[in-house]
């Protein structure tokens, strides 16, 4: 374990007491490049939000071990695009780690803003304001400040979203760029394909983690049938997850609706299902 | 038979004691006085026989007043309602509506020449409160005795007229205080012409003393105007300075209802100390120096006159 | 010339008071006015009129009718309303709007109690706040230090101020700062604001506050210049507003706001940003 950046006790995540990541163990290794895939609502951006530590823990924790530097891009920013700034403002603000609050821009930090924007195919876009941008030319300008952040884990919300085709895989060269520069990586993809071809390990999400390891592995298809099968929607009525609940442990308990026979807890990932009949849809 | 004539006494003078009663405690006049300056007139004129409840306290600003639900309650409760007139009091049309009062409204300034406004002031109301009209006519009757004289007069004949049975009282009350105001008009005039011609223009917050003016010849500027509601421009400011420069008003005076600090700014820049504190639209709490219209009066003579001849 | 631009100044000590007490204001109120209108918080000025209410009774009930311990309750209801407002923005699902409304609403009511409370018919506002014409040493010392403390806390903390505007998750992602940022503005708005009041009354106080960096929106897509047109701009109304209320006699605090008004509407149809520009002309097109 002491090359894990990141480590994952029992964590649980989640929203006015609904769990949307439940229950988490495992590591992820330094300098690895995982993706994490799951159908909508599978808890991979509560993940994200938890790992950076804009969301705190209902249960178990999320150990930065080396308390390396991270980098995060969200899925939805809360940036305000009617702020007066151009994108030269926009990529400065990942100097914040190194330069605090005071701490003067030096010429090689505008030089490594520069080299940022040219990395991301924004070259000669400095002066230009944030509102004149498309969605594709933002997202870039946003890889460009991850990139001048110099972070040890890097943690990527679905950034291929609404991202044309040449762009994309431009920013797969940057990541590939990172994960040889030794940094962690974590990726929200929904592209299978995408993450077949690029991505060496995968984390397959369903509010529990399903599967995680090598991707090969972990894509297989019966894998990716017991995800989609998993439970997207809150219930009001299900009893509360006691702590000393663990795996291996199944018993009745009431239905508010029996055409669905998901178990809240007690569930062992490795056990065949056993419906009775397919499940309604 | 005995007993029959004694039970028939005994009724004869329980049904008779509330008529006894009646005429020996006979129920005050309910009377509403829109400010202390009248409540002090109506005391005078009414003593025992009413009682007065005041809108606009001592150092209250009847400019900008705003009534309360108890001032609703007590105008509908009263007999009589006292009120200066020549739109004094802003707030009084709304209130009289919704206290939906049967009692009479009497304007105090019916029979009093009006005097106008003294200078075109450009008045802007203040964004606070909301849009007051003050026409052409000064309020401020009340600053003349000989008005003040005429104000004691309608008061008498509305307590008359609610209470018929005391108008004798009231009209001997009337006559006594009247005869006070002659002597405190002596005064008065005494006091103003010990002051020298040309030392007699003085300046106060707001344009409160025409009447004062007009009767007794004391010259009052004032950058505020009418209500305390407008806003002074510098022009007004400067105006007043350059007089002060000129020697041509001799001191200055901060009001009891006003902020003071455009009359200090004043003093300051001109030289002259601050003369003290008239009082103009209210009078004081009865343990300052002008808790009545005549104490009022003599306060105000004196303190211009002692701040003139002093300086 | 002379005569009409420089001579008031010269001649009079309550010109030259005036015109250093609002220029002075400008420096410090037209800055954060610049981020409130960012923020799109710009009806918070109005807002704070009434919040200071409680505070200032409070000052009056124990003091009776003194200056300072009705602006130091003013300041003091002033903090509580904006920064209980922007907690409630910021740890729950209450937007800004609707927290400061109802904070300032409470506030407001609470004070017209406590004065009907003690029966007095002094109206504790028109006593509170002031003129520009009659600014004391004590007001433009107050002016002045208020000016001094708003810049100085822009100039500390002006990356984090731009950056909780622009993209707050990011900085909560690198820095503990946010938060206390987000106060600390709020605490500079309401000293502007209150100090404002107290010297110079509430409409040219609020109004020196939005106009200008209104106006100045229309011109920089930066928010330095922003800043910097905003100041301008104010100093310029200031200037315009005491020389009309000296030769056309028009009161003082409308003058200043009307100009910077005359400016804001030009700005509307023919600054850079505004409408004849970005709709009406007809620009030329490059070929790249």
């Amino acid at each position: 374990m002491t090359d894990a950046c990141l480590t994952f006790r029992d964590l649980t995540l989640g929203y006015n007491s609904h769990p949307a990541v439940h229950h988490l163990n495992g590591a992820v290794k330094a300098g690895s490049l995982t993706a994490v895939v799951g159908a909508n609502g599978s808890g991979k951006s509560t993940l994200m939000k938890g790992i950076v530590g804009v969301l705190k823990p209902m249960a178990g924790a999320c150990l930065n071990t080396r308390n390396a530097r991270i980098a995060y891009l969200p899925q939805q920013s809360e940036l305000d695009r009617s702020f007066p700034a151009r994108v030269v403002d926009l990529v400065s603000l990942g100097l914040w780690p190194r330069r605090g609050l005071l701490g003067r821009f030096t010429k090689e930090d505008r030089e490594e803003v520069s080299k940022a924007l040219k990395a991301v195919g924004l070259e000669g876009f400095e002066t230009r304001p944030i509102d004149s941008l498309s969605g594709g030319q933002l997202q870039r300008a946003l890889f460009a400040r991850v990139l001048v952040q110099d972070a040890e884990l890097i943690l990527l919300d679905e950034p291929f979203n609404a991202v044309d085709a040449k762009t994309v895989s431009d920013l797969i060269q940057l990541i590939k760029r990172w994960h040889g520069e030794n940094r962690t990586v974590m990726v929200v993809v929904h592209d299978l394909e995408l993450v077949r071809e690029h991505f060496p390990e995968t984390l397959l999400l369903a509010r529990r983690p399903v599967a995680w390891g090598e991707t090969k592995e972990t894509l297989r298809p019966d894998n990716l049938l017991r995800a989609r099968r998993f439970d997207e929607a809150w219930h009001e009525d299900a009893p509360w997850c006691e702590p000393d609940h663990g795996h291996g442990h199944a018993h009745a308990h009431p239905h508010a609706h029996d055409h669905h026979h998901h178990h809240e807890h007690g569930e062992v990932l490795d056990r065949p299902d056993h419906e009775t009949g397919p499940r309604a849809a | 038979m005995l007993k029959s004539l004694r039970l028939a006494a005994l009724v004869s003078v329980i049904t008779s004691l509330p008529f006894g009663l009646a005429s020996a405690f006979a129920e005050p006049l309910k009377v509403v006085a829109s400010f202390s300056i009248i409540e002090d007139f109506a005391k005078n004129v009414g003593g025992d026989r009413i009682e007065v409840t005041t809108l606009v306290g001592p150092d209250g600003d009847a400019h900008v007043y705003e009534p309360k639900p108890t001032d609703a309650m007590a105008m509908s409760k009263a007999d009589v309602v006292l009120v200066n007139g020549l739109h004094f009091e802003g707030f009084l049309q709304r209130l009289v509506e919704a206290s939906a009062t049967k009692a009479s409204i009497v304007e105090l300034t019916k029979g009093v020449e009006p005097i106008k406004m003294k200078e075109e002031h450009e008045h802007a109301a203040d964004d606070s409160h909301a849009d007051h009209h003050h026409g052409d006519i000064d309020p401020h009757a009340f600053q003349s005795i000989a008005n003040a004289k005429i104000y004691v007069k309608n008061i008498a004949d509305a307590f008359c007229a609610a209470d018929k049975e005391g108008c004798d009282a009231y009209k001997a009350n009337a006559a006594a205080y009247t005869q006070k105001l002659t002597e405190t008009e002596k005064d008065v005039k005494a006091a103003v012409a010990s002051i020298p011609e040309d030392k007699r223009t003085i300046i106060t917050s707001h344009d409160a003393f025409g009447y004062f003016e007009h009767e007794y010849g004391l010259t009052f500027l004032a950058p505020e105007g009418i209500s305390t509601e407008a806003e002074a421009s510098a022009a007004d400011v400067a105006a007043l300075i350059k007089q002060v420069r000129e020697d041509k008003a001799s001191a200055v005076f901060v009001e009891n209802i006003t902020n003071a600090r455009l009359i200090e700014q004043i003093a300051s820049e001109t030289g002259l100390k601050v003369g003290g504190t008239l009082y103009s639209d209210a009078l004081s709490p009865a343990d300052g120096p002008a808790s009545t219209y005549i104490d009022m009066m003599h306060h105000n003579v004196d303190t211009i006159k002692g701040a003139i001849l002093g300086s | 010339m002379y005569d009409f631009l420089i001579a008031p100044f010269v001649e009079f000590g309550f010109m030259q008071r005036a015109l250093a007490g609002s220029l002075m204001l400008s420096l410090g109120a037209c800055p954060v006015g610049v981020f409130l209108m960012l923020r799109r918080m710009s009806l918070t000025g109005d807002a704070m009129a009434h919040a200071i209410l409680p505070g200032a009774a409070v000052g009056f009930l124990f003091f009776g009718l003194q200056i300072v311990p009705m602006t130091i309750g003013g300041l003091i209801a002033g903090v509580i309303v904006a920064l209980g407002a922007g907690a409630v923005s910021r740890f729950t699902v209450q937007k800004e709007d609707a927290s400061m409304a109802a904070f300032y609403l409470i506030s407001l009511a609470l004070g017209v109690l406590m004065v009907s409370l003690r029966g007095s018919s002094v109206d504790l506002m028109h006593v509170l706040f002031g003129t520009v014409l009659a600014l004391n040493n004590d007001a433009l010392t107050l002016i002045a230090a208020i000016s001094v403390i708003t810049l100085a806390t822009l100039g500390i903390f002006w990356r984090a101020i731009v950056a909780e505007c622009l993209d707050p998750l990011f900085l909560r992602s690198v820095s503990r700062l946010g938060t206390p940022v987000h106060f600390i503005f709020l605490g500079l708005v309401v000293l502007n604001l209150v100090g404002g009041f107290q010297a110079l009354g509430t409409l040219l106080s609020v109004g020196l506050m939005m106009l200008p960096a209104a106006a100045a929106r229309f011109w920089t897509a930066r928010v330095e210049p922003m800043c910097l047109l905003a100041i301008v701009i104010g100093f310029g109304s200031c200037i315009a507003g005491l020389l009309l209320s000296y030769h056309a006699s028009l009161p003082s605090g409308p003058a200043i706001i009307l100009s910077a008004g005359l400016v804001y509407f030009v700005s509307t149809i023919f600054g850079t940003r505004g409408v004849f520009n970005t709709r009406l002309r007809r620009h030329r097109h490059r070929t790249a």
